[in-house]
């Protein structure tokens, strides 16, 4: 190759060398990528000079790409930022919807896959292409996973009626979820003593015996000053105080459908992300089997783990934000 | 790992891709410093490195710099650190949460730490590092203006809350 190279002086037969070199090279793997060295090989577009000048120009372009991406997910950290700053209570309710540790086991897996791409674009550069091969498998399977999580997620939101907008009927009050109880035992049994002295009542009010119906509202003892610990949590998730959507008795924070709104359109959005992602890696999976990739042409590897580190990159703003609210 | 063909190179090579111009990958860095312009005398992309090696380089025959040097190699150590330190920081993100920081204070620390990982992400995983000051510059100029999009949003929320807070309890007031 360097004597093609010296011969090279002038632009003219350099460019006309590219289809010729072209078939020499078909074989391309990783020694014949140290020779191709940007006579046209086969991966040198003909309107690139160089491998550098086309390396080059990819990744401004990704780059380019990851701005619009930033700021296309900006929005919507935007509509999440402006609701939590005037409804705070509707975070505090709802993030006891969320499983944090599903979101947990999605954030490493998530950190795990970009680790094997990192190392992916590693492999494409030194031309292994079993570890290529193997790092994209994984970071496909990393990926599968945590779509799989994400189903899982939804369809446990789908069947608990927590859905954006006039679809929100959640089936369970907050106060009744696992994760209530567990952070705040004496909120959750004082918010059960409240509901049920509020049925006595309404049902005192449909009964015609007075006398029984207050018997029923005096049994409950709700009428005891509640500690700290017992109101501090219910008001803070909205749902005692003057957020709440029923004044009479405990229920849920009014708009707690927009949090949900927010969560369906940021993780979906993310999800997306996700499966364009898996998308980009078989087909990077199919080329890297063929041994397409080596120290010249490892530019689609890159630019798909760039991509893909940036999927990662809001996720990890995205699950202390809806998982991890205090 | 077995495949790796030069894994002692590889991980010096990123270190002297700038001089480099010689073919043979296996061989020992030093000759790249060696000007050798029977090898490959066109294939400089820095005008005065190729001056260097060879006086009168065509103008439009510059190639990549060397075999692997179109871009920074990560080491594996490196790679699988910055692992760990992001799994170190989602353990404790998560743990951080059962302990009560002040109104906003947990909220402050948890994109503190998020923030830490997304830099680890950005400085090591896409190797704005070792890349092109540029693409540095673009990155950090689309963070500029998501801080000034949201800024301006949370102040702008702000004047509004009166309007906000006198409708809410209107409306509340209509509800009892």
């Amino acid at each position: 190759m360097s004597e093609s190279t010296s011969e090279s002086a002038t632009s003219a037969p350099k460019k006309g060398g590219h289809g010729a070199a072209a078939p020499a090279h078909g074989g391309h793997d990783a020694h014949d990528a140290h020779g191709a060295h940007g006579h046209g090989g086969p991966h040198l577009a003909h309107h690139f000079d160089t491998y550098q000048q086309q390396f080059d120009a990819g990744k401004l372009g990704i780059w380019l790409f990851l701005l619009t991406e930033v700021l296309f997910f900006s929005g919507l950290f935007c509509a999440y930022t402006v609701y939590r700053g005037m409804h705070p209570e509707v975070f505090v309710y709802a993030h006891y919807f969320l499983n944090t540790t599903m979101g947990a086991i999605n954030t490493c897996v998530l950190l795990i896959s970009s680790l094997t791409a990192a190392w992916a674009v590693r492999n494409a550069q030194l031309a292994q292409r079993k570890l290529l091969v193997l790092n994209i498998l994984i970071t496909i399977a990393c990926a599968c996973t945590f779509m799989v999580v994400k189903f899982f997620e939804y369809e446990h939101k789908f069947h608990d009626g927590l859905l954006p907008g006039p679809a929100f009927h959640p089936t369970e009050q907050v106060w009744e979820l696992e994760t209530f109880k567990h952070k705040h035992p004496e909120a959750a049994e004082y918010a059960e003593k409240l509901t049920k002295a509020a049925e006595a009542k309404d049902a005192a009010k449909a009964a015609p015996a007075p006398a029984a119906a207050g018997a029923a509202v005096a049994e409950t003892g709700v009428f005891e000053r509640p500690t700290e610990e017992q109101l501090e949590p219910l008001i803070k998730a909205g749902v005692l105080g003057p957020t709440a959507e029923d004044q009479t008795r405990p229920s849920k924070p009014r708009n707690a459908h927009v949090f949900f709104g927010i969560y369906f359109f940021m993780t979906g959005l993310h999800g997306i992300h996700v499966l364009g992602g898996i998308g980009v890696f078989i087909w990077l999976l199919l080329r890297a089997n063929k041994g397409e990739f080596g120290p010249k042409y490892f530019g689609p590897i890159d630019y798909a783990a760039l991509y893909w580190h940036l999927v990662d990159l809001i996720w990890i703003y995205l699950f202390p934000l809806l998982y991890l609210i205090h | 790992m077995s495949n790796e063909d030069t894994p002692e190179n590889a991980d010096k090579e990123p270190k002297s891709m700038q001089g480099s111009s010689e073919e043979q990958p296996p061989e020992p860095r030093e000759d790249a410093t060696r000007p050798n312009p029977a090898l490959e005398p066109t294939e400089q992309d820095e005008p005065e490195e190729a001056a260097r090696h060879e006086p009168p380089p065509p103008a439009d025959g510059h190639d990549g710099h060397s075999d692997h040097g179109l871009a920074h190699t990560m080491p594996v150590w490196m790679l699988i650190a910055v692992l760990g330190a992001l799994m170190g920081l989602t353990v404790l993100t998560v743990s951080v949460t059962s302990f009560d920081l002040g109104s906003e204070g947990n909220l402050v620390v948890a994109m503190v730490i998020a923030t830490i990982k997304a830099a680890l992400v950005v400085t090591f995983f896409m190797h704005l590092l070792w890349d092109k000051k540029f693409h540095l510059i673009l990155f950090l100029t689309a963070v500029l203006f998501v801080v000034l999009f949201l800024s301006m949003s949370i102040t702008d929320r702000g004047e509004y809350q009166k309007n906000i807070d006198l409708y809410q309890s209107t409306t509340s007031a209509a509800a009892k």
